[in-house]
């Protein structure tokens, strides 16, 4: 454990290499553990295969159409990628947003957290070899995913907010928020019931009990985000500072360890913090139109803005030209998270190294990009941008 | 010819290999989903998910092909024992998606094209993302392949 990125003399001749395509690795990715006497010595996560270049796709592309195509760059968090575009389109035209459409774009976001936070459960489920577990999660999702496609019109990729509002096929009127209501109570009902469940089974917490601990110093070392850096301790939340989120009430939840058993359970509290905002949300929705359509497009130098994503921190930037967009830079959460994997996974037996990568909440394809590693100025180590 | 999913499957247990070639996990995830999920759950059908091509009888490829992932797709289409189908499933592997297609007739740098042109394609399941309804019945309108070849 303590062998950590100093690099040693002796050489680890023993490698399991994994992937591309690998049964044990659900997404195509390439991981290289080196073990000696069956205990992970150094890990290394190479990903690029699912390269799309979608930031080169977007150069010049019209905004809306732009704002769209981000949205396919992931298929579990799509909605949050294209609510940040949109959202740095807003930022850089100075668009205000009517508060009915940010309510809805809200409940939306808090949706896709709990559809994102329970497939994250289901998997690990999976990697733990509990396959029942799995089954039930998937059953309970099942529900978030029926709202999203009432809201949205389709189960993924829901295409939401535009800019300046929200699509006027996703406004909300009485059925769908008495539907909201009575699908958030079933699925807090369930994952209480399952949270119960799988605290109570021995079996089960031994095995994720303590496995690729995260130490709160390494998590903030190697930039870790989101869920993965708040299960060490640190309790950072980019919700807390986001204006849309001024009239909620919710907390951020943090666990201690960092282990698998954190991370699950750090998952598990985070949904009826989700369900608490959506509740306050089709509460007080307000009245009135969901669409502000008096801008005026004009050039802008770079706009950025960061969200928190099911997984992270999630940043969008580009400037408009033309009302086209240029220099489009994206940065996943995942990408830093990788670097937090590749350490979980130091320490821990070989069987428990797929555990260990994903307990971070691995979203390989929409973190394929290129990645330009840069010195930063004020600091010695260096960081990815 | 009775087409039931039931009938089919009844007579003899189909694995599906699930590829995914650089989409954006939104049909992987359905297409686990549908076989997962109580709520569709192919697996009452036995219709097993499987990542070994060795014992695989229909492969479902997701995502429109990158450069860097045509190679491995085809070692595992040979890996597949006959008989064989494949099923392209969503937009990116019946034409490519948006990434292909939305800067029009410039050719994609990472995009190696839609699946069919990497290797044959027995079915096509439209959709961004796939619906789970639609998974299901594309794979049954592959079963004719597997259970009529001799």
């Amino acid at each position: 454990m303590d062998n950590n990125n100093k690099v040693t003399s002796n050489v680890i001749e023993a490698e399991v290499p994994m992937g591309t395509v690998h049964s044990a690795a659900i997404e195509p990715y390439r991981v290289r553990l080196f073990v000696e006497d069956e205990i992970v010595r150094d890990a290394e996560v190479t990903i690029g295969v699912n390269h799309r270049g979608v930031e080169r796709i977007m150069e010049g592309l019209p905004v809306e159409k732009a704002n769209s195509l981000t949205e396919k760059i992931c298929g579990i968090c799509s909605n949050i990628h294209i609510w940040n575009s949109v959202l740095v389109a807003e930022k850089g035209l100075e668009i205000d947003v009517p508060p009915r459409a940010e309510y809805i774009r809200i409940i939306m976001g808090e949706l896709e957290r709990l559809h994102s936070h329970m497939l994250y459960l289901a998997h690990g489920s999976e990697v733990l070899g509990h396959e029942t577990f799995a089954m039930r999660l998937f059953y309970i999702r099942e529900t978030v995913m029926e709202l999203l496609r009432m809201i949205g019109g389709n189960r993924v990729q829901y295409g939401v907010p535009i800019i300046g509002g929200i699509r006027p096929r996703a406004d909300l009127d009485e059925m769908k928020i008495q539907k909201i209501k009575e699908g958030v109570d079933h699925i807090e009902e369930k994952i209480l019931e399952f949270a119960d469940r799988f605290i109570r089974d021995p079996m089960v917490m031994s095995r994720v009990t303590g496995v690729a601990a995260l130490s709160k110093k390494d998590a903030l070392r190697l930039s870790a985000t989101g869920p993965t850096l708040r299960s060490t301790g640190v309790a950072v939340d980019i919700r807390e500072d986001m204006k849309q989120y001024d009239p909620f009430e919710f907390d951020v939840i943090t666990q201690d360890d960092g282990d698998v058993k954190s991370n699950l359970l750090m998952r598990v509290l985070e949904i009826p913090e989700s369900i608490k905002i959506i509740r306050q949300a089709i509460k007080d929705i307000p009245d009135g139109k969901i669409t502000n359509r008096s801008w005026e497009m004009q050039d802008t130098g770079i706009i950025r803005n960061y969200v928190e994503a099911a997984r992270g921190k999630l940043y969008h930037s580009y400037r408009l030209e033309d009302g086209r967009v240029r220099n489009s830079i994206i940065r996943t959460p995942s990408i830093t998270n990788i670097n937090a994997m590749e350490h979980a996974c130091i320490g821990t037996h070989i069987t428990d190294a797929q555990l260990a990568i994903v307990q971070c909440d691995p979203c390989f394809t929409c973190t394929d990009r290129a990645v330009q590693i840069v010195d930063h100025p004020l600091k010695k180590n260096n960081r990815i941008i | 010819m009775n087409l039931s999913l039931k009938s089919y499957s009844r007579a003899r247990a189909v694995h599906v290999m699930l590829v995914y070639t650089g989409g954006c996990n939104g049909c992987d995830i359905e297409i686990v989903n549908c076989i997962f999920s109580p709520k569709y759950d192919a697996e009452q059908y036995k219709v097993f998910l499987t990542w070994n091509p060795r014992e695989a009888d229909v492969l479902v490829v997701t995502g429109p092909v990158t450069k860097h992932v045509e190679k491995p797709l085809k070692a595992i289409y040979e890996a597949i024992p006959e008989p064989k189908a494949v099923v392209a499933a969503g937009a990116c592997a019946t034409m490519g998606g948006v990434y292909k297609n939305i800067h029009g007739d410039i050719p994609s740098e990472e995009i190696a094209g839609p699946v069919h042109e990497i290797i044959p394609v027995d079915a096509k399941i439209p959709g961004c993302a796939v619906r789970p309804e639609d998974v299901l019945s594309g794979v049954v309108s592959a079963l004719p392949l597997l259970l009529n070849a001799k």
